[in-house]
């Protein structure tokens, strides 16, 4: 990280890719990734670390990008939906959350695939209650939940081969 | 092709290979990859970012307006009601609302300029540095006073702040409550709801070199943001065209909301010649948007002692805030929904919308039906105790069937499936041994209740409005299907339905249809609202695609040397139905239809028959079918802090054809986690006219810790002879009886009546308290 010219520059790895960028020191990390990266699965739902939508994994952990600043990712890896799979090679989540019915407006589903993601890196077998701790911080309106739950245990059962009852 | 054979055809139609299924979605895959786009990701180069001025005062005429400062910032650029070129009017039911107000502001958030610059943060800081001059107006904001006041008027011009009056007049009340034995009355209360989608309103305008504009918008109606926006900027419809990208939740907010931010971006694209982008932020998405209209509803009911129901009386109240908006149309689905599913041989009903110094109020899931619904299942429970019969009981004695007339004295001659769908959720939840022993045990901090509410919605337009359906289907050379329909999709699946609807009848795959949706290029279809979009919507694709199948069934014939009549189209073939080795495939059929000179599209027109009603007594054709639910509710109360908690929820459904199982279960699932939120949680709260919590940490929208389960749904498939494949609407049902369903199961588990939502644990607390349950100070 280095200041220069009225902005600063931050390196990270954004998605298994070095990046380079200059960017303002009072940037959020929401603007970087939206304004700067066009990373447009990053959204905006409030600016004030309430509703989640702008949830992205740095070093794997979910994290609001609109309460971090830019710089404070240098040096760090921030993962996005986009880095988690593709339509030709779907995550096991997002293969889930197709199969389950998880997705309506699509709006949330970014945040709730990268945190789903999250969970299932460390607690490979989560239970119910686990998975709805750990989606707490994403609000949903369309869903009511009950299908988002139902596929991160369905993902789980595929890459654990079983859950927790 | 007459309607009554389309019909038969389906109830002769055993198996579907398509209608009915859990087909996935066809949005799904860009969902999941987030390569779904939404508005605020269409930032075009050169694009200036626009910002609103917003009244802090609740009522006051505008003096002045001072944006020299905000204009020496830079490259900004600033509009007022004086820089409209055509008619400064958005409001829908009523002429009362401006876009921008020249002359007076009603309400706290009010936009009264919008200020627009290449940089957000430049805007941002120019929108603080406009000056706005008021001579402050006394404000009223209790609709009860405001009924009575005519020396604060929010619409000086109407004389009174009362915008609408409706009545139904069935019967005769007086004698229908001296014929019972049992009168019960009550008064119940109902709050704002905040629609809360998760991507806030918002639209991109960009200006057309032949001095149109084409808005890409969060939006329920591309064709009514058309003409609102024409009417704004002067222009001709034709010169606007509008466009949903992928819209993050409705509710009905982004029906009334869309031509509002869409004529606002558009205003300022067409002023300035340049891409304008307006995406409302959280704070202004609480303070200046619509939001379920407040009631008080006044509840007479009366029953002989068997339990048969002989009157209602019912007065409706309805705070419409700042602007009437759709309100004359809340206020007469809630009217004519008074009665709840049920015979009610005498009823008077008055309904009345009132102005009142607060953000306005509009079109939000359930439009009306909510609030009543709550009140006249509320008073059913009471009436039960009363005459000491079980809340199942008395539902089965009062509930519509076939052959019933509702409130309005409409005959429902066919499609009526509430009773068995009661009778059947009474069976799986075995309500009656759960309720009476809840009741008996009433013990401990906790206690658990069990609780029943019923509804039913008129599907389409209210009143006989005109309704319709239409959609275009157009078939490639290369034998791809293309549906284009104005309904949206928000969320709620409608275009997987259409891909169904279209797939099924013609004979293809779901993956080869298309759907092209939500913009004015294709057929007015009318809104993706009052739970029409699958149902309503999809009747044009079945009639389009009906036509092109049976000019393909023609072209096959032609081929296979048989007749039209022994074609059978399935999975991608057209073969001979006595040898199904005698085949063509599907993209050699399109292909040779071609040929032949058919035409490959089509449109599917449907103009919807109903019948006559009567505006002075509030009598007659209501709806052309109402869809129903009913909901059972476990709950857990905390007398101790008088939190609600909703363990369990059991849906059943009436509403036709089930088109896909599992759309429709995240449409359940979806509706009862809103529900419980205006039932327990969702409290907008105000101080002269001021939202105090336009915020997620104040103001409380389910989170995944507060959702009950949902039990799987049961369907009672009463087909609707108009519907595709005889399919209802379903988008509002589940929400409509959730309040009353959590109340009668709080009374169930404490003994107490709680009248008034939302039902926060203090409110709840302190109504144990006043009746004894818990002790006081």
């Amino acid at each position: 990280m280095r200041a220069g010219g009225g902005g600063i520059v931050v390196r990270f790895t954004l998605n298994g890719r070095e990046v380079e960028v200059t960017t303002r020191p009072n940037a959020t990390l929401l603007d970087l990734l939206r304004n700067e990266l066009k990373i447009l699965s990053v959204r905006r739902g409030c600016e004030t670390g309430e509703c989640g939508m702008c949830t992205v994994l740095v070093d794997g952990l979910p994290v609001r990008s609109c309460l971090m600043l830019a710089p404070q990712v240098d040096g760090r890896s921030v993962t996005t939906v986009e880095g988690v799979g593709d339509p030709e090679r779907l995550h096991p989540v997002q293969e889930a959350f197709v199969e389950a019915g998880a997705v309506q407006c699509g709006f949330c589903t970014p945040a709730m695939v990268l945190t789903a993601k999250a969970l299932l890196d460390r607690d490979p077998n989560p239970d119910e209650r686990t998975v709805k701790e750990a989606i707490l911080g994403v609000l949903c309106r369309c869903t009511g939940y009950a299908k988002i739950v139902r596929a991160v245990r369905l993902a789980a059962e595929r890459v654990a081969g079983g859950v927790r009852e | 092709m007459s309607s009554s054979s389309v019909l038969e055809e389906i109830r002769r139609a055993e198996e579907f290979l398509v209608v009915g299924k859990g087909v996935r979605r066809i949005d799904a895959l860009d969902k999941v990859t987030g390569r779904a786009r939404f508005t605020g990701d269409f930032v075009l180069k050169d694009a200036l970012h626009v910002r609103l001025v917003k009244s802090p005062i609740p009522h006051g005429r505008i003096i002045e307006i001072d944006a020299e400062r905000a204009l020496s910032l830079g490259p900004v650029r600033f509009f007022t009601a004086a820089d409209i070129p055509g008619e400064n009017q958005v409001g829908y039911a009523l002429p009362d609302q401006p876009l921008l107000p020249a002359d007076k502001v009603r309400y706290v958030g009010e936009p009264v300029a919008l200020v627009a610059a290449p940089d957000e943060d430049l805007a941002e800081k120019a929108a603080e540095l406009v000056e706005v001059r008021y001579e402050e107006l006394p404000a009223v904001f209790d609709p009860l006073e405001a009924m009575e006041r005519s020396d604060v008027l929010v619409h000086e011009d109407r004389g009174t702040n009362i915008a609408e009056m409706t009545r139904v007049r069935k019967g005769n009340v007086e004698r229908g409550f001296e014929e019972s034995d049992v009168v019960v009355e009550n008064t119940y209360r109902t709050g704002h709801q905040e629609h809360a989608p998760l991507e806030t309103e918002g639209a991109v305008a960009i200006p057309d070199t032949q001095g149109g504009v084409t808005v890409i918008a969060s939006i329920q109606y591309p064709h009514l943001c058309q003409r609102i926006t024409a009417r704004v900027l002067g222009l001709p419809h034709s010169m606007v065209r509008v466009v949903q990208p992928y819209v993050g939740g409705g509710f009905g907010g982004k029906d009334d909301m869309g031509p509002v931010v869409s004529a606002m971006a558009a205003l300022v694209a067409f002023k300035t010649g340049k891409p304008a982008v307006l995406v409302y932020s959280r704070r202004d998405s609480f303070t200046s948007t619509c939001k379920r209209d407040p009631s008080v509803v006044r509840y007479k009911t009366g029953a002989t002692r068997d339990g048969r129901l002989k009157a209602i009386e019912v007065q409706i109240i309805l705070d419409s805030g700042a602007y009437a908006n759709r309100g004359p149309y809340v206020l007469w689905r809630a009217t004519m929904h008074a009665g709840g599913p049920y015979e009610v041989p005498n009823a008077k009903v008055d309904g009345f919308l009132v102005y009142t110094n607060k953000v306005f109020e509009g079109s939000f899931r359930g439009f009306g039906n909510p609030q009543v619904q709550f009140a006249a299942e509320s008073q059913l429970d009471e009436l039960a105790e009363r005459l000491g019969m079980d809340p199942l009981e008395i539902r089965l004695k009062n509930l519509l069937r076939p052959g019933s007339r509702t409130i309005t004295d409409q005959l429902l001659e066919s499609s009526v499936g509430i009773y068995e769908a009661v009778k059947l959720l009474g069976e799986k939840t075995g309500f009656r041994a759960k309720w009476r022993e809840y009741r008996r045990e009433r013990a401990g901090r906790v206690r658990r209740g069990i609780g029943i509410a019923c509804g039913y919605h008129g599907i389409s337009t209210s009143r006989g409005v005109p309704d319709w359906s239409n959609a275009t289907v157009i078939l490639g050379r290369d034998g791809s299907v293309t549906v284009e329909t104005g309904i949206c999709e928000i969320g709620q699946g409608s275009w997987t339905a259409h891909a169904q609807i279209a797939a099924e009848v013609l004979g293809v795959p779901v993956e080869r249809v298309k759907v092209v949706g939500g913009t004015s290029d294709a057929p007015d279809t009318g809104a993706t609202h009052a739970s029409r979009g699958s149902s309503i919507g999809g009747i044009g694709v079945y009639v389009a695609a009906r036509r092109l199948r049976e000019r393909l069934a023609d072209a096959a014939a032609r081929l296979l040397e048989c007749d039209p009549s022994d074609v059978e189209i399935r999975e991608g073939r057209a073969f001979r139905r006595d040898n199904p080795d005698d085949y063509v495939e599907w993209e050699e059929l399109v292909q040779a239809a071609y040929g032949m000179g058919y035409e490959m599209s089509a449109t599917g027109y449907f103009f919807l028959p109903k019948g006559k009603f009567d505006m002075e007594r509030g009598l007659g054709y209501a709806y052309p079918a109402f869809s129903y639910i009913a909901n059972v509710a476990e709950v857990e109360v905390d007398l101790e802090t008088g939190k609600v908690r909703v363990v369990r929820v059991w849906p059943a459904l009436a509403a036709g054809r089930i088109l896909n199982p599992v759309l429709v279960e995240g449409q359940i699932e979806g509706a009862i986690a809103q529900g419980m939120g205006y039932a327990l949680t969702e409290e907008l709260k105000f101080e002269d006219g001021r939202i105090l919590n336009p915020n997620f940490t104040d103001y409380l929208i389910p989170t995944s810790l507060d959702v009950p389960e949902v039990e799987e749904p049961i369907y009672v498939e009463d087909l609707y002879e108009y519907g595709p494949f005889g399919a209802k609407g379903v988008g509002e049902m589940a929400l409509i009886p959730t309040p009353a369903a959590i109340m009668n199961a709080v009374k169930n588990a404490t003994g107490v009546r709680i009248t008034e939502i939302p039902a926060t644990p203090e409110k709840v607390y302190f109504a144990l308290r006043r009746a004894g349950v818990v002790a006081g100070e």
